[in-house]
């Protein structure tokens, strides 16, 4: 039975209590047993920047998509093919695997209503789930709120995103697994303990609250990492080391129901190709190692991935082989849970909104799916009404 | 209206607090110097800078082999002056200027064109014209390139920095429309540079050009103004906008007085920016000298940012010499609790506040304050700082804690207290 806010906050106060009674506090917030093996895992892949989907999922029969692009379009013969009317672009070759078993979708034209071209405007929607930008706190924030578990959530990096945000409180980031854990000199336990629970008010008192949370944050990530092996080859990078974090996580049974992962540098005004090509090639390598760790594990049915980007890029071209801002655009998800293959029309490229991407599929019916019929939560109250989805989760 | 002024004389906490804000912290000894004088002179006498730098500054960009080392160096560098440079309030502007008219590393990677930013941003710390400081910036190679100004040509102009510049350095967002950012891209085309392009010239030095036969010199309508604008005559229409007087007071109280500012405070400001046509000098002298800036409610009311938090302390254990590969590491130790000089993760720069705190930045906060007092390479300190330096305060608010613990374990713990990390 969910708790609602008020009580949500009465329990995060208690939680948070009974990890900072002294002396020994530290082996009492590690007793808050993760119990939670057998539940489903959201993996959330945001692509920053706004990247640009023409380029992802390519509408390579479409003469107008060559037209509008003569400098940066995927010619025909690098496409790989999908549809009589849809291919991948060549860097995601390593997701071929996972389309032809059918636990790749695509989601085409998704956006929402009055697109907003700045990037932190537009990714604040995306965070919030509110095109109105009423909200200040993120959609997994809520979640957590919903759930009553501050610990409901994990962002893999450096910074919290405001998806993770919730009223009083943000979801741990862990910047690297291994170093998540707390050491205090020796004989500093009792004073540290001490000084954190002097009284406090206003930023002070956040700050308090903050350091508690992240004792028995890191106690649990500790208690249990120990258990995974990895069971695939992931590539350089950081974006790699983050989903192979997001797949220890999972492994270890820490009990997060969603992991965020982001990839950055998609603002390809110039030069597109280079850069976009670059990226993509990390985005499915990375997902492919992720994928196949996940299977090696046993753990595939239980971890779905959804990915989205703030917005397109606009169909034409400029003067400098890149894109400026635009609006609709591809979302895509993977795993076994998924329902294979391509949902929505190929994009309407004679039918432009001021040069962009009409959005036909609002985004927040297919995050109304995977809250509903993948985390099994009531997607109603965590969105504040009923969004239509495409029906991608099977 | 304009802010009351501080009519007392600064207490002890008071100069605690000020040097806080404008110095990143400071000694016992530089808070008293300052305790009993005049706050409005005070202020005047913090925003006089002179050209003068950190002397034995270890790092030379143009010493560099590779891109990446001169961004390395250069990073060194200017955190080398925020930790012992003369003028810290300079540098503490330069700071944010460059978490307001941002660019980034991953794109600008020629060592003069950073230098000549980070010029830039020293030389307007406290600009007297707000719309020559954007004209210059506008122009500058790093942002050029930065936000792809340099590839806008008539026909099919590049809209990048045309956005940018009212969204996120001039009016803010609802205060111009799709039409003027395509305008203003039209405006801006033809504003390149020459030289320093390509990995092996990342030493040589660029310089802005002007091509006219790229420029789209027809008529364009602008924030409501039709004209053969330049690119120089939207930036000044950008900058002289109403409403940036209030976009740009707001992010300068976040600077300096709280984290969520006090709209009135800003609205204040505002004026007095608009009143002096744009002068940063003006707001920022009244602003150090107002009742706002002293107010209770104010204080302890900004959460540092890594490279606050760190210079924050190395200034409060009275600048003990760090060698050149300790600087280096603590520019990485930033980069890791989320501030990368020259680097923050979009071009809308580090938001700030409660976004610089979370679990891994937390875990980050205690490993150096542990290298900086208890670590096998902590610097010998001649005394340790007084709960004045370390708090603001005249008596520790962490009392009992403290008590039985050796003189560098309770600055250790004190360094992690919530009250350390605030200003």
């Amino acid at each position: 039975m969910p708790l609602d806010r008020r009580e949500f906050l009465k329990y995060s106060a208690l939680a948070v209590a009974a990890t900072s009674g002294m002396p020994g506090f530290l082996a009492r917030a590690a007793t808050q047993a993760a119990g939670s093996g057998s539940l489903k895992t959201l993996v959330v892949i945001q692509l920053t920047g706004g990247n640009d989907g023409l380029n992802t999922l390519i509408p390579y029969s479409n003469g107008a998509y060559y037209a509008a692009r003569p400098n940066i379009a995927i010619p025909k013969k690098d496409v790989l093919t999908l549809t009589p009317d849809l291919g991948m672009h060549p860097a995601l070759k390593p997701l071929m695997g996972l389309w032809d078993a059918g636990q790749l979708t695509w989601m085409e034209n998704v956006g929402y209503p009055n697109p907003n071209r700045s990037h932190f405007a537009s990714m604040a929607i995306w965070h919030t789930a509110d095109p109105t930008q009423a909200q200040a706190e993120g959609w997994i924030g809520r979640i957590a709120e919903k759930i009553g578990d501050p610990f409901c959530a994990s962002n893999l990096g450096s910074m919290t995103p405001q998806a993770l945000r919730a009223a009083d409180f943000s979801l741990p980031s862990i910047d690297g697994v291994d170093n998540f854990q707390l050491k205090l000199p020796a004989g500093l336990d009792a004073p540290f303990g001490t000084m954190l629970n002097a009284s406090r008010t206003g930023e002070a008192a956040y700050l308090q609250r903050a350091t508690r949370q992240m004792i028995a944050n890191t106690q649990k990530v500790q208690q249990n990492v120990s258990k995974y092996r990895p069971g695939a080859k992931y590539p350089e990078g950081k974006f790699a080391a983050q989903l192979q974090d997001a797949a220890r996580l999972i492994a270890a049974g820490t009990g997060q129901r969603v992991l965020y992962v982001t990839l950055g540098n998609f603002d390809t005004h110039a030069g597109q190709r280079a850069e976009q090509d670059d990226l993509l090639g990390q985005l499915a390598s990375g997902l492919a190692a992720f994928s196949a760790d996940l299977e090696a594990q046993g753990l595939a049915d239980r971890v779905l991935l959804m990915g989205f980007s703030e917005f397109g890029r606009r169909v034409a071209e400029n003067a400098s082989a890149g894109t400026d801002h635009g609006k609709g655009s591809v979302m895509f998800a993977l795993g076994r849970g998924v329902k294979g293959g391509i949902h929505g029309d190929s994009p309407d490229l004679e039918n432009l909104s001021e040069g962009d991407i009409r959005y036909k599929q609002d985004f927040r019916g297919v995050y109304a799916e995977a809250l509903t019929r993948w985390l099994g939560l009531d997607a109603r109250s965590i969105l504040g009404g009923d969004f239509k989805g495409p029906g991608w989760v099977a | 209206m304009s802010l009351t002024p501080y009519a007392r004389k600064l207490s002890l906490e008071d100069a605690a607090h000020l040097l806080r804000r404008t110095a990143f912290g400071a000694t016992d000894a530089q808070i008293r110097a300052l305790a009993g004088r005049d706050a409005r002179e005070v202020a005047r006498e913090q925003l006089t800078f002179s050209d003068e730098r950190a002397s034995g500054n270890p790092f030379d960009p143009a010493q560099a082999v590779t891109p990446g080392a001169g961004i390395q160096l250069t990073r060194g560098a200017w955190l080398f002056e925020l930790l012992y440079g003369p003028q810290p309030l300079r540098e503490k502007l330069a700071l944010t200027w460059s978490n307001h008219f941002v660019i980034g590393t991953d794109k600008v990677r020629n060592v003069p064109m950073l230098a000549a930013y980070l010029d830039l941003l020293r030389r307007h710390a406290a600009a007297p014209d707000f719309a020559q400081f954007a004209v210059e910036v506008a122009k500058s190679p790093a942002m050029l390139r930065y936000l792809d100004n340099d590839q806008n040509r008539r026909g099919k102009p590049n809209e990048n920095f045309s956005r940018e510049l009212l969204e996120l350095f001039t009016t803010g967002i609802g205060h111009y429309t799709e039409q003027d950012v395509h305008e203003g891209a039209r405006a801006l085309t033809g504003w390149t540079f020459e030289g320093g392009r390509g990995k092996e010239h990342f030493l040589e030095e660029p310089r802005f050009v002007f091509r006219a036969n790229q420029h789209d010199a027809g008529s364009k309508t602008y924030l409501g103004k039709t004209g053969n604008f330049s690119g120089e005559d939207i930036v000044r229409l950008a900058a002289t906008q109403p409403q940036t007087a209030v976009f740009v007071s707001r992010k300068l109280h976040r600077a300096f007085v709280r984290d969520v500012p006090d709209e009135r405070a800003v609205a204040a400001s505002a004026e007095t920016f608009r009143r002096t046509n744009g002068s940063v000098r003006a707001v920022l002298e009244e602003l150090l000298a107002s009742e706002v800036f002293y107010a209770p409610e104010n204080r302890a009311a900004i959460i540092r940012g890594p490279v606050e938090f760190i210079v924050g302390a190395v200034r409060t254990l009275g600048q003990p010499r760090l060698d050149a590969k300790q600087v280096l590491g603590l520019t990485q130790t930033a980069g890791k609790m989320g501030q990368l000089l020259l680097q923050p993760d979009t071009v809308k720069g580090w938001d700030g506040g409660r976004e610089w705190i979370n679990d891994s930045v937390l875990l980050t906060r205690m490993q150096v304050a542990a290298a900086l007092t208890l670590g096998g390479k902590a610097p010998e300190l001649k005394e340790q700082p007084s709960p004045l330096a370390l708090l603001g305060r005249e008596r520790s608010p962490l009392g009992a804690a403290l008590d039985g613990l050796g003189p560098k374990q309770r600055t250790y713990l004190t360094l992690i207290s919530p009250e350390f990390q605030l200003a």
